[in-house]
């Protein structure tokens, strides 16, 4: 129920870009397989990378059902702005910069809750959750100098808009539509975010820590990189299921890489290998009850998905885990830094002994604590810091994975490529990161993939 | 912070004390030198261990800090905690390989009568430093508060509840036990 909201806002500045760095095509060569180091360690790409991606491309800012009354709020992030999230009376989500326009401290200190207004804490500027500035301590002062509250609300985010539940929002006026954005991913989004009747809703509040690596490096891995789950999560596989992890390069056959517009998901087509290394078996029957019912709503495909060996990014930082229903942004701090925000996602129609399962599930297994991202986070740190070395991060790294694995003919929305052991989603990630830091504005980002989906449906 | 009602605290003979501290700085040098199975076997079977993690919202905020159907990087009961002793246990557990260095300090141990006899509710406070190949350093400081059991000459932990200061993790996981 999300509206975007409307006119260009005159309260949002923008300066105009800055000019792109010098020869970014020299970084990769994705046909080849080659990528440079200095996309993980330099800090004027990092700059760069705040400027032309995260304030530019939608990013995800919340699930509907976090705000769910007048006045709800959610304090996130894009990029390394601070933004609120508000619910409105009206029922539509606004977003505004965390930041009082009279001197720019933060107007609200809380993650969440329920506000009637936010209240600056240095000098009582007051603002109604539609941003407007309502009033302040020592009004009067103000009224004697001629000041115009109406010119001084919150600063808006540029849109916001939702897609089956999850909220996003951009700092672009000239961003395309979220629905263009996402494009053909939504067709497989519905696997997830659409297999039940009432869609699904984050239970058990989010989960925060920090992990010192590169932000591309948590979203390419689980853009595509189901090959590290067999060597790096053995232990946690033998911890919660008592045996290895499943062997899926022997079955290229059931698997799939899929990507458009930068946004990748791996899958095979196994119903519940993800949901299977929770260790409960009622979530496994769960979603076996349910197969069926999901595939005379979506078709058998992507009633094979619903908890299968998968995961998923949206470009550029938001990804999950279907299965597992770990879903999270890896927000950028700096070139070597992440903040790792983490939600667990379940069907709003599941029962409730259903839903702790699950809230249990993630925290045993993707959470700072679980088994699986105990390992995930020191090999992302040692990605990253290796590249302190002047001559370390002058040797490139490789990708090449799939190269002749295209499929052509297929009525798979996206490019679709067969066998989820594969690498082809990390180079359109790294294609589509290109392409944005090269453009000067949204209108000359080339057009690599044409949807076969409708808009809005 | 969740401040519920609390018990009266009525409190136990000096001996209770020492043996209450002994078990805990006991437990804390188990988990120091990595004996998880040792440290497992002092579980009750009905053990609720819980780590809550700590939300900011405003102090008029009804809903707290923390609760128990919401976010916690432990929220375990006895197979739970053994399933992360098995990853500890594994050599493929590959960040734990070299070992990661512990030391649990525990002090400022408050003894009082538990609901049920034989149950004592045990407060007390926590530093964990972890360090780990060259210069990975992980700071955890915080609050206990504990139901212990007697079980003959010693005690079973049937219940924790672990408290910490920070509400973003600054860490990239948390592989030990608090």
């Amino acid at each position: 129920m999300c509206n975007t909201q409307g006119d260009t806002p005159i309260r949002l500045k923008r300066r105009p870009i800055a000019q792109s760095i010098e020869n970014l095509d020299q970084l990769m060569n994705l046909e080849k397989g080659r990528m440079s180091r200095d996309l993980f360690w330099d800090r004027d790409i990092y700059e760069q990378e705040l400027e032309r991606i995260f304030a530019r491309c939608w990013l995800f800012v919340g699930h509907e059902s976090q705000i769910p009354k007048a006045g709800d709020y959610v304090s996130t992030y894009l990029g390394e702005d601070n933004v609120l999230i508000v619910r409105q009376k009206d029922g539509s989500v606004k977003g505004f910069l965390n930041t009082c326009p009279h001197r720019g401290n933060k107007v609200c200190f809380a993650d969440l809750g329920n506000a009637r207004q936010f209240v600056c804490n240095y000098h009582g500027w007051a603002f109604g959750i539609d941003g407007a500035l309502k009033g302040m301590h020592a009004s009067e002062t103000y009224e004697a100098a001629g000041m115009d509250k109406s010119e001084h609300g919150l600063h808006p985010v540029a849109h916001v808009d939702s897609y089956r539940g999850l909220i996003f929002a951009t700092l672009d006026p000239e961003a395309p539509s979220l629905a263009e954005y996402l494009g053909d991913m939504r067709y497989y989004l519905d696997a997830i975010f659409d297999m039940d009747e009432g869609g699904t809703e984050f239970i058990g509040g989010c989960v925060k820590s920090v992990i010192q690596c590169n932000w591309k490096y948590a979203s390419e891995n689980f853009v595509g990189d189901i090959l590290h789950a067999g060597w790096t999560h053995d232990s946690g596989a033998k911890a919660m299921v008592g045996g290895p992890v499943a062997e899926v390069h022997k079955t290229p056959e059931q698997s799939y890489h899929v990507n458009f517009n930068g946004h990748g998901w791996e899958f095979n087509q196994d119903i519940v290998g993800n949901c299977a290394t929770l260790g409960e078996k009622e979530l496994l029957k769960y979603l076996y009850v349910l197969q069926p019912k999901v595939a005379e709503r979506l078709g058998e495909l992507r009633s094979r998905m619903i908890g299968a060996i998968s995961s998923c990014t949206l470009f550029p930082n938001t990804s999950f885990l279907p299965g597992q229903n770990t879903f999270r942004t890896w927000h950028p701090r700096g070139p070597g830094q992440i903040e790792l925000h983490t939600w667990t996602f379940v069907n709003k129609k599941a029962p409730q002994e259903i839903k702790d399962k699950w809230r249990k599930g993630t925290m045993m297994t993707f959470s700072p604590s679980g088994v699986f991202e105990m390992d995930d986070g020191e090999n992302w740190e040692y990605s990253t810091r290796s590249n302190a070395g002047f001559v370390t991060r002058q040797q490139d790294l490789y990708l090449g994975l799939g190269h002749d694995t295209r499929v052509e003919n297929t009525d798979l929305p996206g490019n679709v490529f067969q066998g989820q052991i594969n690498e082809a989603n990390q180079r359109a990630f790294y294609q589509r990161w290109l392409d944005l830091m090269k453009a000067d504005s949204w209108k000359t980002v080339p057009q690599r993939d044409l949807p076969k989906m409708k808009e809005g449906v | 912070m969740n401040a519920k009602t609390a018990m009266p605290e009525i409190g136990v003979d000096a001996e209770t004390q020492r043996r209450v501290e002994q078990f805990l700085y006991r437990e804390a040098r188990l988990l120091d030198n990595e004996r998880w199975d040792d440290w497992l076997a002092l579980m009750a079977e009905d053990i609720h261990y819980w780590m809550p993690t700590m939300e900011n919202r405003r102090r008029a905020d009804k809903n707290g800090t923390y609760a128990v159907d919401r976010g916690a990087l432990y929220n375990d009961n006895l197979l739970d905690l053994t399933r992360r002793v098995t990853r500890f246990k594994q050599p493929t557990a590959w960040a734990e390989d070299p070992a990661t260095r512990h030391a649990h300090v525990v002090a400022g141990i408050e003894v009082y009568q538990g609901e049920a006899p034989g149950e004592f509710i045990v407060h007390s406070t926590f530093v964990n430093y972890r360090s780990r190949v060259e210069k990975d350093n992980d700071l955890l400081v915080g609050r206990r508060e504990d139901v212990l059991r007697a079980d003959g000459e010693s005690f079973r932990l049937a219940r924790r509840k672990i408290i910490i200061t920070q509400s973003v993790l600054m860490a990239k996981n948390l592989n030990t036990f608090l």
